[in-house]
């Protein structure tokens, strides 16, 4: 077996969005269909998880177009225009995932899914999919010549707008507060996801016992706006100096423990095992070792931020 | 200033600064960051319950996240100390740095403040009118005491 390569990674994951982001419209639909709240909460589960996985697309996306941008018959405005629509794709499927969280966590505590959330979210989904089937679409024509019926999506050249990595990489160069600014805003998002992971997680291990799990539930938004603010300001960094952590290996560690952290974000929100924790009820064994698991994703997701310059490579 | 100079020139300054290994400093700035995370993670945690987040939430049964708080304090302490030695004659100077201090000062003076008269009189009497007030102004010093030593890194 050959060792498996970050391009190569990418080529595995990638039909995950495009494919993912249609089975959960379908599975959202098909819920509203059958009035079928579990099947809806589902849906919205798939749809999380789908956003999650997008991460790791993205992020290995830049290293596939360096290890390709080189070889014959490549056009790098095929690339660039890919990765414009990647860019787009991955913002909107961010979006639709975080607001498919919120009316989980909305309706852990009602019988059925608030309805304004979830309209927001089936909206968001349509564009979201149209845009991920675009990106898949040009990416595909990146390498696979016999798919095309006229000109490439490319032949219209270097792609323009605003959001795009050349134009953001621009913006960081440009105002030279903006970096140092982000990475104050990112320690703060570090802080804020990092307590309320403890608060939720020490509970469940038996500190805190007079406090219900549903109480601590309450402060979940919290880690979760610190998770997102984190992943803005950590995706300007990404997108404006993307070659500081394509070939760093505690950035891939990073991103393999920041799934980690926000698959558990999810369990911490849905699953019934700790929802059900009563005041001064003692959590099953394998709830605590998740638990634990938490903490230890988000502390491993430090630890390799950290050591980003001094295990990697990056400045 | 000629104790900063000798500071910087000690035995374990120098380790810090120039060790060839990863247990000098970046393990010491990455213990550094864990204890920025506990601390002001911890409170933030408090002060968003004293501002009024989850009232079903019990404030005494936080007790525990002090634990987690002093605890990321003394490590910052002991490695913060670590990382000011290293670079005493360049710290020791700097209006950032000291301004930074100033408002982790505040920070814990404020926690302490919180953990008596909050936490501690919880007991005797229903609510202290001061606590949002209190829990607002540690939110405040610690934003800006790791936005300041963030910045330290750029300036």
């Amino acid at each position: 077996m050959g060792s498996l390569t970050i391009p190569h990674v990418h080529l595995l994951l990638n039909h995950v969005p495009t494919v993912g982001s249609v089975a959960a419209l379908g599975l959202i639909l098909l819920a509203l269909a059958r009035r079928d709240d579990h099947l809806l909460r589902a849906s919205l589960e798939v749809l999380f998880v789908v956003a999650l996985a997008t991460l790791p697309v993205y992020l290995t996306g830049a290293a596939a177009g360096t290890a390709i941008e080189a070889l014959d018959g490549v056009s790098v405005d095929a690339i660039r225009t890919h990765e414009t629509a990647a860019l787009l794709a991955f913002v909107w499927m961010q979006i639709t995932g975080f607001i498919a969280w919120v009316a989980l966590w909305q309706g852990r505590r009602l019988p059925h899914l608030p309805r304004a959330s979830v309209g927001a979210v089936l909206l968001l989904s349509v564009i979201t999919m149209g845009l991920m089937a675009r990106a898949a679409a040009i990416g595909g024509e990146i390498r696979h010549p016999e798919i095309l019926v006229g000109p490439a999506a490319a032949a219209a050249g270097a792609p323009t707008g605003w959001l795009t990595s050349a134009t953001i990489a621009e913006f960081v160069s440009q105002y030279p507060w903006a970096w140092p600014a982000a990475e104050a805003l990112h320690f703060l998002g570090l802080c804020l996801v990092l307590g309320v992971l403890l608060a939720v997680n020490l509970r469940v291990l038996g500190a805190m016992k007079p406090l219900s799990f549903a109480a601590l539930h309450r402060l979940l938004p919290w880690g979760m706006l610190g998770f997102g603010l984190n992943l803005v300001t950590g995706m300007l960094f990404f997108v404006a100096a993307a070659s500081q952590y394509t070939e760093n290996i505690a950035f891939l560690w990073k991103v393999v423990f920041l799934v980690v952290t926000g698959a558990h974000f999810l369990y911490l929100t849905v699953f019934s095992g700790t929802w059900s924790l009563e005041v001064d009820a003692d959590a099953a064994p394998l709830d605590k070792l998740v638990a634990a698991m938490g903490i230890g994703s988000w502390v491993g997701v430090i630890y390799w931020g950290r050591m980003l310059p001094f295990i990697g490579n990056a400045f | 200033m000629a104790i900063l100079t000798w500071l910087e020139s000690s035995s374990l300054s120098t380790w810090v600064r120039e060790g060839e290994t990863i247990w000098a400093f970046p393990t010491i700035l990455t213990l550094h960051t864990f204890g920025m995370g506990l601390l002001v993670g911890a409170g933030a945690v408090i002060d968003l319950r004293l501002l009024g987040i989850g009232r079903r939430l019990t404030v005494g049964a936080l007790r525990p996240m002090f634990g987690v708080m002093w605890g990321g304090f003394w490590l910052n302490l002991v490695t913060g100390s670590m990382l000011f030695a290293a670079d005493a004659t360049r710290r020791g100077t700097d209006p950032l740095f000291m301004t930074k201090l100033v408002f982790v000062a505040i920070g814990v003076s404020v926690i302490g403040l919180i953990r008596r008269n909050v936490f501690d009189a919880q007991e005797e009497t229903a609510a202290v009118p001061y606590e949002k007030t209190l829990a607002a102004l540690s939110l405040v010093a610690w934003t800006a005491a790791v936005t300041m030593g963030r910045l330290l890194a750029y300036v």
